[in-house]
């Protein structure tokens, strides 16, 4: 059931409705406004990418780097790929023996 | 003979802008400008962040117009484009809780006496200072419901909510804004 308040309530949004919004201040010479942001936008959008394609090189002389120094300077490589488990497990065996867990 | 000017579709308007026709976007944005901004206008404090909001959500439409499909009317897909976009603006501010009036003159009330017209704008003032203590899905949903009246539907539709979320969402920023009137009666 509806009580005072909500009867006050629906008034103010009645009243509220009724009132029309002026907004011809902000429609003038909107959409001027709005293509001169799309082109800025589109322009920093250009720019990001532009720069994103420059670093492409860079980037991948970084990996080559990184992928190069990973392979010559990595002491335990093994052709057995299975040595890499049991050395790990082998270890772990030995400190738990050594540390009595 | 007769000169037939037709209208251009928006779905063809859609298409000519995806191809970079700047012209067809701007057609787009005079036939719809007027809808989005009565109902950015609803969220706004200002006519700055009126043209913000605005220009937020045209420049969303052009970006995601490759998304849009054509199994709904764009009037739809923008109204919620629109929607989501005051929702985020709604969000941005929800730490001010400072009532902030529109600057005098903004609203038009036809044919009314200066009595009618203050009362009509203590009403708008005593509405939007309980608007302003709402959260931000609150204020949406009874600001489309109420004030857009919009169905529950529609509001689902244009938010992304079910319609259960709406309805909740309504029932207690109705709860909320008739606390907050109470207590301002009570001033």
């Amino acid at each position: 059931m509806k009580d005072e308040q909500d009867e006050l309530l629906d008034q103010l949004f009645r009243t509220v409705r009724a009132m029309k919004v002026d907004t011809d201040s902000v429609g003038e010479h909107f959409e001027t406004r709005l293509m001169a942001s799309l082109e800025e936008h589109r322009e920093s959008r250009a720019l990001w990418s532009a720069w994103a394609w420059r670093l492409v090189p860079w980037f991948s002389i970084i990996v080559i780097i990184v992928a190069a120094g990973s392979v010559l300077m990595d002491p335990a490589r093994s052709n057995d790929l299975f040595a890499v488990f049991t050395n790990g497990y082998d270890e772990y065996q030995a400190t738990s023996l050594i540390a009595g867990g | 003979m007769k000169a037939t000017t037709s209208v251009p579709a928006d779905e063809s308007l859609v298409k000519d802008a995806l191809a970079g026709d700047d012209e067809a976007f701007v057609l787009l944005v005079r036939r719809y400008k007027r809808k989005v901004f009565g109902l950015a206008a609803r969220f706004a404090r200002d006519g700055d962040e009126l043209d913000d909001i605005c220009q937020d959500i045209f420049i969303k439409v052009y970006e995601n117009l490759g998304k849009f499909r054509n199994d709904a009317p764009f009037e739809h897909w923008l109204a919620r484009i629109s929607t989501r976009t005051c929702y985020d603006a709604l969000r941005k501010r929800r730490k001010e809780k400072s009532f902030v009036p529109w600057e005098s003159g903004h609203y038009e009330i036809a044919d009314s006496s200066s009595g009618e017209r203050q009362a009509a704008e203590h009403a708008r003032d005593l509405l939007e200072r309980g608007m302003v203590m709402l959260q931000p899905a609150e204020r949406l949903v009874i600001t489309l419901l109420e004030l857009e009246e919009k169905s529950v539907r529609e509001i689902a539709g244009m938010t992304g909510w079910s319609e259960a979320n709406v309805k909740v969402r309504a029932f207690r920023a109705r709860q909320k804004l008739k606390r907050i009137l109470e207590r301002e009666y009570e001033r």
